[in-house]
C-alpha cells in the first residue's frame, strides 16, 4: 500500500472525509501512477553510456575488423561543439556536400534537433549483412 | 577528464608495441604548448566571431568526455589499439 493510499484510508478513518471522496481521491491516484509506471516499461534497458560500432569484413581474402566504442557523452559534447560552427562556414560545407551529390542544408540542422537525435539513440540498432562484410551499430 | 591512454599495435613478424600514456603528467610537461594552443584557439575565435569562453566550455567538455572511449582496427595480422580511460 502507496503512503498516499494510507493517508486517504485515515482520513476516511477519522471521519474527515466520506467513502465517496475517499473513492474519488484513490482513482486520481492511480490515474496519476498509472502514467508514471507506464513511462518506466517504456525504457526497462537502463541508461546507455556507449555507441558501438562493429564492422568484420573480408579485404582480399583477409578478415578485418572494427571495433569502436564511443561514450554518448562524447557525442553530446561534440553536437555542442559544432553549435559554434559559423554560418559562413556551413555555407561552404553546403556547397561541398551539394558538389558531392549531397544536397544536405547543414543551416536547417539546429543543436537541439541534433541533441534529441542524440538522446534517442539507445532505441536505435542498425545492422547490415552483405557477403563480405557486416556491421552493426548499436547503444550498451 | 583522461586520465591514461593506451596504445597497443601488433605487426606481423614483429614485437608487438605497446604504451600507456599518463595524460596529467604528459599535459603538464606540454603546459606551454597547451597555453600557446588555448591562445592561438582565442584568437581564432574572436577572428570568426564565436564567443570564445563558449568555445572553450564546449572543448573542454569534449576533453572531458573522452574517457570510455576505444577504438580496435585489425587487418589480418596487423592491429591497432587505442583506448582512453
Amino acid at each position: 500500500m502507496t503512503e498516499q493510499r494510507k493517508d486517504i484510508l485515515d482520513m476516511l478513518a477519522a471521519g474527515k472525509i466520506t467513502a465517496e471522496e475517499a473513492e474519488q481521491l484513490i482513482a486520481a491516484l492511480e490515474r496519476d501512477q498509472a502514467p508514471a509506471a507506464a513511462g518506466l516499461d517504456a525504457r526497462p534497458k537502463g541508461k546507455v553510456k556507449y555507441l558501438r560500432v562493429v564492422v568484420d569484413a573480408t579485404d582480399n581474402g583477409e578478415p578485418s575488423r572494427v571495433n569502436v566504442r564511443v561514450p554518448l557523452q562524447l557525442l553530446r559534447a561534440g553536437v555542442r561543439l559544432a553549435a559554434l560552427v559559423p554560418p559562413q562556414a556551413l555555407v561552404k560545407a553546403n556547397a561541398s556536400l551539394s558538389d558531392s551529390g549531397m544536397p544536405i542544408d547543414l543551416t536547417q540542422l539546429k543543436p537541439e534537433q541534433l541533441e534529441a537525435l542524440v538522446e534517442h539513440l539507445d532505441e536505435m540498432t542498425v545492422e547490415v549483412d552483405s557477403p563480405d562484410a557486416t556491421v552493426r551499430v548499436f547503444c550498451e | 577528464m583522461p586520465q591514461l591512454v593506451t596504445v597497443r599495435v601488433n605487426r606481423p613478424d614483429r614485437r608487438p608495441i605497446r604504451f600507456w600514456v599518463p595524460v596529467l603528467p604528459v599535459a603538464l610537461l606540454l603546459f606551454p604548448v597547451v597555453v600557446l594552443v588555448v591562445l592561438a584557439a582565442i584568437v581564432a575565435c574572436l577572428m570568426f566571431r564565436i564567443g570564445a569562453v563558449r568555445a572553450l566550455g564546449a572543448g573542454w567538455r569534449v576533453i572531458a568526455a573522452l574517457p570510455g572511449a576505444r577504438f580496435d582496427i585489425e587487418q589480418g595480422r596487423t592491429a591497432v589499439l587505442v583506448a582512453i580511460r
